[in-house]
């Protein structure tokens, strides 16, 4: 192809507005300058590039110029278009990669079509498993290092190495596609976009540890990966990859799906099995650990969706080439689900030791326009948040535990300046609380009582001993509760109270919320030196609370007030005071 | 990895892609192309990853460079077939990524 094709963007931009008349300037510029190359000029949604004002993609050689200016313009058009040279102080290398092993297929694929996934590599790791013994297929998994990747991080070939070593007449492999953190749907988007990776990793499993039959326990909630987790399963049987003898071995395996009720511990294992078995979804002690006994007393091995999903890939090309991505400590990548305050919220894999700035800023392009970044929430109720100051952390197992927080499944939430984390606190402390089986009493007790002072302190009525009976509770709950739910719920207060102290004192002494948040701490009246009296808070009111007229001015009724802050966003004099 | 065909046209539809129209805009490709008698072969993926600019449409087609358009809406898949397909003409404002075309 001989054309060469521009895309433009103003990426400090969200009008189209800006584009258009960015991309007008270059036009207009471009048609006086009698080039004789075909160049076409396209205006682009999204070029990958955040906050760098006018930018622009030349293809094919696929060079970036940012922050273009009018004078600029010309530059390219007579140095890079014309004679072909790149303009140095322009360019810029984006460094940071997104590595798709887990997503290698999704949204590249038809899953419905079990042969676009053969043509992909699809099932040559089982074949190469099948070629060996069982025995090698954990070693390859050892080489890779793979952790697990529902959030605990335990070492995935040694879950399997135990369930292998166990006598039994029969074991089981379940995948964990109970995914309940919100905001976070990495398992939902591999089930429904590339379901054969996840069965044929269960199909793995299965063979290394001699199970003869494999569950998927898949919420209730996720109509579309069920469905599509059944027809793979079907394509599957028909071609001879789940039944029988698989592919001429003695190799015989059963996959079934089941469906999760939407309770939110029984993603915690032992509960897990509680509600396969048909009993209440209730956690019991550990040990002993399913790889001992699980379901119905057998060897069982829990494997979250996205840990099922890598084992394909590490049989194909080896653990050793898994192990060379990511960290010493973490090794593989890892899918998060970037949500909340950010430009670009989805899915994004990254390897295992990037840093969450990278992820914030270079990949999902940052926070809106105009807002400041306040912390990354990771790992759901479980997790806790990680400040700013923090953001050049490797993100890894290891080192996000030592800020206080976890990997967990990959949920990540950018909370901005507009948010208050004591409410944030308080909803994450609320779900546990909701979510809460009751059979322990640290967690049904503990949570409750420490909603009350949350509750208490966004309210206005708390005092100083409050934090106190907050951080005790919280050592209390995180040793005594039986667990995972409640030894890791108090975590996002004690994680918001590690670093923003002075916000919660903000709330206690002064009764004051910075974000603007906590209704019962706000108060909206109409500054009168600064209003026009355009009307325009009137109009937006939706609880017919302002009174007045052109005339007269207006006035809040406080009584009526319902502090949803409608006024206050539709002003544009800045004459509505929050206090 | 090589497709079996060379002109297709990928339509993201995972939860977040139905959840943002996605089911009508494979539904109007699809009329588009069969009431423009076009050979192009017309898929159902899942979700790519850009979950904030769904519905994705990715467009392979020979002559023309490979294309995910984002934030597709029915007027937009219409000029995709259109302009995309037929006439090989990239479409404005909903191009976000962009692939030199091998084939």
């Amino acid at each position: 192809m001989n054309e060469t094709i521009v895309l433009l963007r103003n990426t400090s931009s969200d009008k189209n507005e800006d584009t258009n008349e960015f991309y007008q300037r270059f036009k207009d510029t471009l048609n006086q300058s009698n080039l004789t190359k075909p160049v076409s000029l396209v205006r682009a949604l999204d070029l990958g590039i955040y906050h760098k004002g006018n930018a622009i993609r030349i293809y094919p050689e696929d060079i970036v110029y940012t922050n273009i200016t009018d004078d600029d313009i010309k530059r390219i058009i007579t140095t890079t278009l014309k004679q072909g040279k790149i303009l140095k102080d322009l360019k810029i290398t984006s460094k940071v990669k997104q590595v798709r092993i887990v997503l290698r297929n999704c949204g590249r694929i038809d899953p419905e079509n079990i042969e676009e996934y053969k043509m992909r590599e699809g099932y040559k790791g089982l074949k190469n498993a099948l070629n060996g013994s069982a025995k090698q297929t954990i070693e390859e998994l050892q080489k890779s290092k793979l952790r697990g990747r529902g959030g605990g991080g335990f070492p995935t070939w040694r879950k399997w190495t135990f369930a292998q070593q166990q006598e039994a007449d029969q074991k089981f492999v379940i995948c964990n596609a109970d995914e309940g953190d919100p905001g976070a749907y990495m398992d939902r988007s591999l089930l429904e976009g590339d379901p054969h990776s996840v069965l044929e990793g269960i199909i793995i499993a299965g063979y290394a540890i001699g199970a003869s039959k494999g569950l998927f326990y898949i919420r209730a909630e996720y109509p579309l990966a069920i469905k599509r987790v059944n027809h793979a399963i079907e394509e599957a049987k028909k071609q001879g990859f789940l039944g029988k003898n698989i592919l001429g071995s003695s190799f015989s395996f059963d996959v079934e799906v089941r469906l999760g009720a939407g309770a939110f511990v029984c993603g915690e294992e032992t509960a897990l099995i509680a509600s396969l078995e048909g009993k209440r979804g209730t956690p019991r002690p550990r040990p002993p650990y399913p790889s001992v006994s699980g379901l119905w007393g057998k060897p069982t091995v829990i494997n979250n969706v996205e840990t099922l999903a890598n084992i394909p890939y590490i049989l194909t090309h080896g653990g050793s080439h898994y192990a060379t991505m990511g960290t010493e400590d973490s090794s593989g990548t890892k899918v998060f689900a970037v949500t909340g305050k950010v430009h670009h919220s989805g899915l994004v894999e990254v390897p295992m030791g990037t840093t969450l700035r990278q992820i914030v800023f270079d990949i999902c392009g940052g926070l809106p326009i105009g807002r400041q970044i306040k912390a990354v929430q990771t790992g759901g109720p479980s997790g806790g948040v990680i400040p700013e100051k923090y953001l050049d952390t490797p993100v890894e197992y290891g080192t996000l535990q030592k800020l206080g927080s976890i990997m967990g499944s990959g949920g990540m939430i950018v909370i901005d300046d507009q948010d208050c984390v004591v409410d944030l606190a308080k909803f994450y402390l609320k779900f546990c609380v909701d979510e809460s089986c009751g059979k322990c009493a640290p967690c049904r007790l503990g949570g409750y009582q420490m909603l009350r002072i949350l509750e208490k302190i966004t309210q206005g009525n708390a005092s100083d001993e409050d934090l106190e009976k907050l951080s005790s509770i919280s050592k209390a709950m995180s040793r005594a509760s039986l667990c995972g739910l409640g030894q890791t719920a108090p975590n996002p207060v004690v994680s918001t109270m590690k670093y923003f102290l002075s916000e919660y004192a903000d709330h206690i002494q002064n009764h004051h919320c910075a974000a603007g948040v906590c209704k019962s701490l706000m108060n909206y009246e109409i500054i009168q030196e600064n209003c026009r009296r355009c009307g325009v808070c009137q109009r937006v009111c939706p609880a017919n609370a302002i009174t007045g007229d052109r005339d007269h001015g207006y006035r809040i009724d406080l009584t009526k007030c319902t502090k949803c802050g409608s006024c206050y966003e539709a002003c544009k004099f800045d004459a509505i005071g929050r206090d | 990895m090589k497709e079996k065909s060379s002109r297709w046209i990928k339509i993201g539809m995972g939860t977040c892609g139905f959840g943002a129209g996605a089911q009508e805009v494979h539904d109007c490709i699809e009329k588009e192309i069969k009431k423009r008698k076009l050979n192009v072969e017309v898929k159902k993926v899942g979700c790519l990853g850009m979950c904030s600019l769904e519905p994705l449409v990715e467009v392979h087609m020979e002559g023309i460079p490979q294309v995910i358009y984002g934030k597709v809406t029915v007027q937009i898949a219409k000029q995709i077939v259109n302009n995309h397909l037929r006439d090989k003409k990239l479409v404005h404002d909903h191009i976000i990524y962009f692939k030199e075309d091998s084939a």
